[in-house]
């Protein structure tokens, strides 16, 4: 009896260390996994070269070729991504386990065997319309989802004409990213993939299209919780937003 | 016995366990956290700092160049304010205030850097500083010296009280507020305030007061109701394809926006869906500023060349003659034209409409005046002073010439007749204007040419 006794208590204690043993592992693995999408999340941060609908060019063509290689896509290699390449892409994306955004960043670059080219002619290095083209439709996205497309354009053109005004910072990148004056930004919503609708709005705006006649505020009266909005004068309404100066 | 003493053991070995989980997780978030606040607060920490040095920079070299004598010297100490300004405010609007605490000393930053170019400019064209500009100087100088000294005291104050900026965006700022403890801010709005009453700047740039409160001149014609204005928006968009129309809400401020409009939202009698069709009617003249057709464009039917013949009969029959097309850039199934007016064969910028064309069906898809009537008016066009030979010799000589001819440019608040060479030089095509009256290059623009257009930079 007593010899069995601690023969099982024995057995028992073996089981806990072991069960221990496995728990911690399972912690550091969680840990350690934890440690990994840290990285991929601050890679989300990072707006890198991407192709994604509307987009036009060689790099497009490479996209193209592949999935008509590959049969994702049946259809002409025309270097413009439009509708049939988007969902070819998307196709293409939940077959090979990667983000279904229908947009070609590294991965998927990566992922179908091409790199997205970086050159440009010589003699325009440094130009980069399309990057506030991007920047511009994700704080759109962010901010005004589910307003008409004019509304979507009016947010764009705020931004446009904040950069213009010496009230504010003299760049896209700084009027979207100054702390505290975009809830999208400050919530991380701006980091969300741009739809469409959201990237033919950015390129409205930036070809001119002001419909707010040069705004520089806008708020949703129904849930804008700063007392000083409530000062600005008000212009015009628009969907959800009111528009003012 | 023995079954009842393992039952003993699960439980607490469970929850010890489970204990041990949590406060390894705990500490981890509680350590990766800390980490953040840190790494953010010596980043708030750094860019206070960079303002400060900043701003005193601007101020010493503003004391210098009212000493200085020299033109070369003024020269180079004003290229530093300007840079000195703009970095200043670039770093202060990161900093975790609200942009209404911050916004007139950003204004006056920015236009401390946009005055020193202006001045930088006089001086290049040979013009000696003024007594007027002396005395704006002599004003910015005193303002960013009382700037500097609010910044110091701030500064001594947060190291006293070992402030943290970053708790300011956080949601304790309320709390903050209440204790009227937030030094921080509440200095940074007081010195805005003073900012405030600073004088207004005259001078000719960007960021300027007169540049930004000025009033479109192309706008003629009485007032107009909303009610006419709605059947402008139909007519223009063809009253037999509209199904409805509706009104969009102004504000009670809507007089102070740069072009007062009616806006409307249009059903086409054939949309297949509820996309609208948007248009904005001036209330001035009853003019069609804009109009947005953002219906989704099918296959390419049309050529870019037949396109452009669309856009000129459309341009046309609205009343627009001699409308030239110079730039189109292809996107989202369409074509933009840039459309500028040309009178007694000069080519004028400033009048810009643009077009875009559908290219499935060469439906007109945008319309854009709103820059055509903001500069509009009647030109008194002289003959130029240098004929076209005398200011191509002011070029380079190895810029390879592919086109000329006369075109007014705006220039800040006013406008000057250029001699405008579009040619090669290097790897590049690039635009040069030289003013055709003193032979001074004005302008030099890039041109950036890809497969789906060309675009001016």
């Amino acid at each position: 009896m007593e010899g069995g006794k601690s023969l099982n208590r024995m057995k028992n204690r073996r089981k806990f260390i072991i069960l221990t043993l496995v728990l911690t592992l399972a912690i550091l693995v969680g840990i350690f996994e934890n440690q990994n999408q840290q990285a991929s999340y601050s890679k989300k941060y990072l707006a890198p070269r991407v192709l994604y609908w509307g987009s036009q060019g060689e790099d497009v063509k490479k996209v193209q070729w592949r999935l008509v290689q590959w049969k994702y896509l049946v259809g002409e290699v025309d270097g413009i991504y439009g509708p049939e390449t988007y969902r070819a892409v998307r196709r293409f994306q939940e077959k090979n386990g990667l983000k279904v955004d229908g947009v070609v960043g590294p991965e998927t670059a990566a992922a179908l065997g091409i790199t997205l080219s970086e050159a440009q002619p010589a003699s325009a290095t440094g130009l980069n319309r399309q990057s506030d083209e991007y920047l511009l439709a994700r704080c759109i996205h962010g901010e005004a989802r589910g307003e008409p497309y004019i509304g979507k354009v009016a947010v764009a053109a705020v931004v446009l004409n904040r950069v213009e005004h010496p009230d504010f910072p003299n760049t896209i990148a700084g009027v979207i990213y100054q702390p505290l004056a975009f809830t999208a930004v400050a919530d991380g919503q701006i980091n969300l993939t741009p739809n469409k609708d959201a990237i033919r709005a950015a390129r409205d705006a930036l070809n001119g299209w002001d419909p707010t006649y040069g705004a520089l505020y806008y708020w949703n009266p129904a849930t804008a919780t700063s007392k000083w909005i409530w000062t600005r004068k008000v212009t015009l309404k628009i969907g959800k937003h009111w528009f003012g100066v | 016995m023995d079954r009842e003493n393992r039952r003993w053991w699960i439980a607490p070995s469970i929850l010890g366990l489970a204990l041990i989980l949590a406060i390894a997780w705990g500490y981890r978030e509680y350590t990766m956290r800390r980490q953040l606040e840190v790494t953010l607060e010596n980043n708030y920490q750094r860019l206070f700092f960079d303002v400060k040095k900043h701003v005193e920079n601007v101020q010493t070299n503003l004391s210098k160049a009212m000493v200085a004598n020299s033109r070369e010297q003024n020269v180079l100490l004003l290229s530093q304010i300007m840079n000195e300004a703009y970095f200043a405010e670039d770093k202060l609007a990161q900093l975790p205030v609200p942009q209404s605490d911050i916004a007139k000393t950003q204004k006056f930053l920015n236009q401390a850097a946009d005055y020193s170019f202006y001045l930088i400019r006089t001086h290049l064209d040979g013009k000696p500083l003024t007594n007027e500009q002396r005395g704006q100087l002599a004003n910015l100088q005193e303002n960013s010296a009382a700037f500097n000294s609010e910044l110091s005291k701030l500064q001594s104050q947060l190291a006293e009280k070992n402030f943290v900026i970053g708790s300011l965006s956080n949601r304790q700022t309320a709390r903050v507020e209440k204790g009227n403890e937030n030094i921080f801010q509440t200095t940074l709005v007081d010195i805005d305030k003073n900012m405030a009453k600073v004088p207004r700047l005259i001078y000719d740039g960007p960021f300027a007061d007169e540049m930004i409160d000025r009033k479109p001149v192309g706008l003629t014609g009485e007032n107009v109701s909303r009610e006419r204005a709605m059947n402008i928006a139909k007519e223009f968009f063809g009253a037999n394809k509209v199904k409805k129309i509706n009104s969009f809400e102004e504000g009670e401020h809507i007089d102070e926006v740069a072009i007062p409009s009616y806006n409307f939202s249009l059903q086409p009698t054939n949309a297949t869906n509820d996309l609208s069709v948007y248009i904005g009617v001036s209330r001035k003249g009853g003019h069609v500023i804009w109009m947005r057709n953002p219906r989704p464009i099918g296959q390419e039917k049309i050529t870019i060349e037949q396109a452009q013949k669309r856009a000129i009969q459309f341009l046309e029959s609205k009343g627009f003659k001699n409308m030239e097309p110079n730039y189109y850039q292809k996107y989202d199934g369409g074509v933009l034209f840039n459309f500028v007016l040309t009178e007694e064969n000069v080519t004028i910028y400033p009048d810009l409409i643009k077009v875009k064309v559908a290219l499935d069906n060469g439906e007109i898809v945008a319309f854009d005046a709103a820059q055509y009537y903001s500069y509009h008016h009647n030109r008194n066009i002289k003959q130029p002073q240098l004929s076209l030979e005398e200011a191509k010799n002011k070029l380079r000589e190895d810029f390879e010439v592919n086109s000329s001819r006369l075109a007014i440019i705006p220039k800040g608040k006013d406008e000057v007749m250029c001699y405008e060479f579009k040619g090669r030089y290097m790897n590049g095509e690039f635009i040069i204007y030289v003013n055709a009256d003193n032979g001074k290059e004005e302008d030099v623009l890039q041109l950036v040419i890809d497969e789906n257009g060309t675009l001016t930079f």
